[in-house]
């Protein structure tokens, strides 16, 4: 037996695997979404495309990801220099508080935020206690509810991607700026924010990508009357069984995140090739 | 002289810090307090203390069902995930094969594919090919998912091993299963065993391909503890998401004790 056998005999069992249950399906999915009573058909993309409720689902979920993603950047950044720079034991502590959410069930995560959210929980009671709210206020089914329960599910990837590029970071470049007079505001906003920029930048696409694709928390959080992308999937595949429509929504989801992650893997390509 | 980090910017980041605490972990403990709530309703802060909610889920058959059906698919997936993964990231490293890298993305794309489309795809293909949607639709689901995780610890290691080694086992003498079994096999552990990791807690709390592919008598822990929420929720589902935090916490300390956290936030 050669090493070139050996090695394609480790190999082909997962390649198998792959192409069987994982492009087959997708490229399942893809014909349905062009597949029409006789032959080929759009029909089910211009469906989507031309009804405004479709054209809203759509629009709502761009605009919460962007949101979710930009409040994930704003948070995370201090956060993970925070963690980069604190001694180990903190450091430590902080890891546990970003990775067991993490690792926690989505599910479970949405329910605590239900009940935080719910009518009489503990944020809208007090938003009320404090005059700041009516007494028909209400959280749940709101599209802050879903802006919440996403920055909590999401703020990990955040975190941890930047985190993996200020760890690299070299701490000297920092010193020499203040050691030049600079503040230490000013040595974060002109040298540590710039570098870590690649970090941001991928914490940005998983955020993104994950949110404007997840069903989960959008959907206990924000209910029928808020609803997002991945929502409008599940009611087309489960409740009205129209496959072929949600086989087109799931090709459009799919193209707007290619759309977005391809700077990414482009320069990924580069470095790599 | 660097000046010192001001007194204010000091206590502003310890606010901050305590925020960003509660805003993570906040959900977590809402859920474990309603859990021991003597309350019939779901209330925060738990009014009482009880554990009446965790004997009436031990008493629930429903949920045990759930909890089982988790724990095998978790354990196959675990097993399968390794095996395939493993295999495919010696192959790769070894870049024996023209496009290994290529090779190494098309592994790793299940990981950017959002799993909605996969499970959307999944449901669709099983459908037209098998007819009704088992266990065995679950398990290859989430193996295909896992994988990546396994495949992306193990090359990780793997490119910090010694390539020589596998060298000298070959100049002295040693067959292609023992090099693989006595030396590679080894130096895969700890990249193998993080990706179990992985593979173990992504399986037991996926939700969304296993609620694409639920079936009256194929319904996993988080699908289960999903439809509670979605029509009547009671404190006994507190009970069971607690579980869960407590399985999660389990596998945290098992990681860190085998690995080290640092390790395994890396990968």
């Amino acid at each position: 037996m050669t090493d070139r056998r050996e090695n394609l005999l480790l190999l082909a069992p997962g390649l198998a695997l792959l192409a069987l249950a994982f492009i087959l399906p997708i490229f399942r999915m893809l014909a349905l979404s062009v597949q029409g009573e006789d032959g080929l058909t759009g029909a089910h993309f211009a469906r989507f495309l031309g009804d405004p409720f479709y054209l809203g689902v759509l629009w709502r979920t761009v605009r919460l990801s962007l949101l979710i993603t930009l409040i994930c950047a704003v948070l995370g950044f201090p956060f993970a220099y925070i963690m980069a720079r604190a001694r180990p034991r903190l450091r430590t502590l902080l890891l546990i508080i970003v990775i067991l959410p993490l690792m926690t069930s989505v599910v479970v995560r949405t329910f605590g935020w239900m009940v935080i959210l719910s009518r009489n929980g503990i944020l809208p009671e007090m938003l009320r206690d404090l005059g700041l709210a009516g007494r028909s206020f209400q959280l749940m089914r709101t599209e802050t509810a879903i802006v919440l329960g996403m920055v909590q599910v999401l703020m990990p990837f955040m975190v941890l991607s930047i985190l993996g590029v200020l760890a690299r970071l070299d701490q000297r470049l920092e010193e020499a700026a203040r050691t030049m007079g600079c503040s230490f505001l000013g040595a974060l906003r002109h040298v540590v924010l710039p570098l870590s920029m690649p970090g941001i930048a991928v914490g940005a696409v998983l955020c993104f990508t994950l949110s404007a694709s997840s069903f989960v928390t959008p959907n206990l959080l924000g209910g029928t009357r808020v609803q997002m992308l991945a929502a409008s999937i599940y009611r087309a595949v489960t409740q009205t069984l129209d496959w072929n429509f949600a086989a087109a929504q799931s090709v459009i989801l799919l193209v707007g995140i290619l759309l977005v992650m391809a700077p990414y893997i482009v320069s990924q390509g580069r470095r790599h090739g | 002289m660097v000046r010192e980090v001001p007194l204010w910017l000091k206590v502003a980041a310890g606010i901050f810090l305590a925020g960003m605490t509660l805003l993570l972990l906040g959900p977590l403990v809402v859920v474990l307090g309603v859990s021991v709530s003597e309350s019939q309703f779901i209330a925060f802060p738990p009014q009482g203390l009880s554990l009446k909610w965790y004997a009436q889920v031990f008493g629930d058959a429903r949920y045990l069902v759930s909890f089982r059906q988790s724990l095998v698919l978790a354990l196959i997936v675990t097993g399968l995930a390794s095996l395939f993964g493993g295999a495919s990231a010696i192959a790769i490293h070894r870049r024996a094969i023209p496009g290994a890298g290529i090779l190494a993305t098309i592994f790793l794309s299940p990981l950017i594919l959002p799993t909605i489309i996969y499970a959307v795809g999944m449901l669709m293909f099983w459908s037209a090919t098998f007819g009704a949607v088992s266990f065995l639709t679950l398990v290859i689901g989430h193996t295909v998912i896992c994988i990546p995780y396994v495949l992306r610890t193990t090359l990780a290691v793997l490119s910090e091993s010694d390539p020589y080694l596998e060298e000298a086992a070959r100049t002295m003498g040693a067959g292609r299963l023992a090099r693989l079994w006595f030396v590679v096999l080894p130096q895969c552990l700890p990249g193998l065993a993080a990706g179990m990791f992985f593979a173990f807690n992504i399986s037991f709390d996926e939700a969304v391909l296993s609620l694409f592919l639920r079936q009256p008598d194929l319904t996993t822990l988080p699908v289960r503890v999903y439809g509670q929420l979605e029509f009547s929720p009671d404190p006994s589902v507190a009970a069971v998401s607690s579980i869960m935090i407590g399985v999660t916490v389990l596998l945290l300390l098992l990681a860190d004790r085998i690995l080290g956290l640092k390790r395994f936030s890396e990968g």
